[in-house]
């Protein structure tokens, strides 16, 4: 079976820098790169019972993009979804001193060395994308409205 | 200077609306010294973040409608002391946020016109009545149904409107709220979603709402003016509402524009009594 839609559920940190490249990757990867048939899926709106997020990570393919070593995204999405696709975990990409950066949180203070780390860290979500295996939908099911009823 | 917050945003990041309830949280996190809640992680490790919600006045910014961060706060029994939406923000700037993950110079513009409008309300608001020691010293009238007893107070300062809300006038301000009519058509209340302070409202204008399992209720204001407070202990306790809807359970403050004008279009306490003896009747509310 052909890859139809494939989901990123991105960290939405807000504690360090990790969070902040995350965000900005997942974002490129969306915008910029134009992977075809890849969604963003709001982690805020995931954990607060978005029935359309965990519908949607039940039955596509999901990867998780996680700012620092807690894996909120990850975990969030195992609970919620089931077996997860791929993830990333930013801090191995860019070392934990900086994932764990908090005075550079804001778009406005990042620096040249900050949005290649971005590219860095989109260029793995990308990676992750395209080793998806056919039988990635092996194990998802279709969960009614998706309340996990 | 502006109180410091702990400031709870959405963090949304599939539509734009979330991305700037993030760069406002941290343009008032630098410029308020505001600490922030990460919604993410205050689901994985709440004990840092209830510490500082229990310091702190909390304020609360979504960016769409499904207010994730609101329903945050709910579950986590934080009391909300300002509430913003971007969505509905950006409707009253009208202004139309991009469809794609981009902050770009309108949504910049935006986010420091709404950190102004943030400085200036806390620069004007006064304290609330509820401050200043309240005493309703309400008399009631009833009116039973079946098992249903309706209250109604008598008192002359307090008006009501055909759509079943009530306000009391106290020199310049009144409170408003819902009458025992609609709470008990409600049945348990859930959610409570007030106005925001600062909010200019018009007379018959909504002023927030409140929701049961069975229907949505929206508070249509008595009277004119500017929201100067809400009762914040209805975020974690609404069913204040249900206990006692014209004491405990008032919804908002509002500081007076027109109250003489206004007065006109309204109800006085025996008029709205046999309404709701009709009403009572045709529903047989059971």
């Amino acid at each position: 079976m052909a890859i139809l839609k494939v989901g990123i559920l991105s960290c939405s940190g807000e504690e360090c820098l990790g969070g902040t490249i995350s965000r900005l990757a997942t974002r490129k990867v969306l915008e910029e790169m134009k992977m075809v048939d890849t969604v963003t899926l709001c982690l805020p709106l995931y954990n607060a019972g978005g029935k359309e997020e965990r519908n949607f990570a039940s039955v596509f393919p999901t990867i998780s993009v996680d700012g620092c070593d807690k894996l909120c995204a990850k975990r969030s999405t195992e609970k919620y979804s089931g077996r997860i696709n791929g993830s990333i975990d930013v801090s191995k990409i860019i070392g934990n001193e900086n994932a764990l950066n908090t005075k550079i949180i804001r778009n406005n203070d990042l620096k040249e060395e900050h949005y290649r780390m971005v590219d860095e860290v989109a260029g793995e979500i990308v990676k992750a994308i395209s080793d998806l295996e056919p039988n990635s939908y092996a194990g998802k099911t279709f969960r009614g409205c998706g309340c996990g009823d | 200077m502006a109180e410091k917050y702990v400031i709870l945003p959405c963090n949304g990041l599939d539509k734009c609306a979330g991305l700037v309830t993030r760069e406002l949280a941290l343009k008032l996190h630098e410029r308020w010294d505001s600490e922030i809640i990460c919604p993410v992680f205050y689901r994985v490790s709440e004990a840092k973040y209830n510490k500082l919600a229990a310091e702190r006045p909390l304020l609360v910014i979504d960016g769409c409608p499904t207010r994730c961060a609101s329903k945050l706060a709910v579950e986590k029994n934080l009391k909300v002391a300002r509430r913003i939406i971007v969505a509905d923000e950006a409707k009253k700037h009208r202004i139309g946020l991009n469809d794609g993950l981009r902050i770009t110079d309108l949504e910049r513009r935006f986010i420091d016109d709404l950190f102004e409008e943030l400085n200036k309300i806390e620069e004007t608001v006064r304290p609330a009545s509820e401050n200043e020691a309240v005493s309703y010293n309400f008399d009631y009238e009833t009116i039973q149904n079946r098992k249903f007893i309706f209250r109604i107070p008598k008192n002359g300062e307090v008006f009501f409107n055909e759509n079943d809300c009530w306000a009391w006038v106290n020199g310049n301000r009144a409170r408003i709220g819902v009458t025992d009519y609609v709470q008990q058509n409600l049945s348990d209340i859930l959610y409570f979603y007030p106005p925001e302070v600062g909010d200019e409202i018009d007379q018959f204008g909504e002023s927030g709402s409140i929701e049961s399992s069975k229907a949505v209720f929206e508070l249509v204001s008595p009277f004119s003016g500017k929201v100067v407070a809400i009762n914040d202990k209805l975020a974690t306790n609404p069913e204040l509402i249900n206990e006692n809807p014209y004491e405990l359970g008032w919804i908002a403050e509002l500081e007076l524009t027109d109250p003489e004008g206004d007065k006109e279009l309204l109800i006085g306490f025996e008029r709205y009594i046999e309404i709701t003896q009709k009403k009572v009747e045709d529903a047989d509310v059971k």
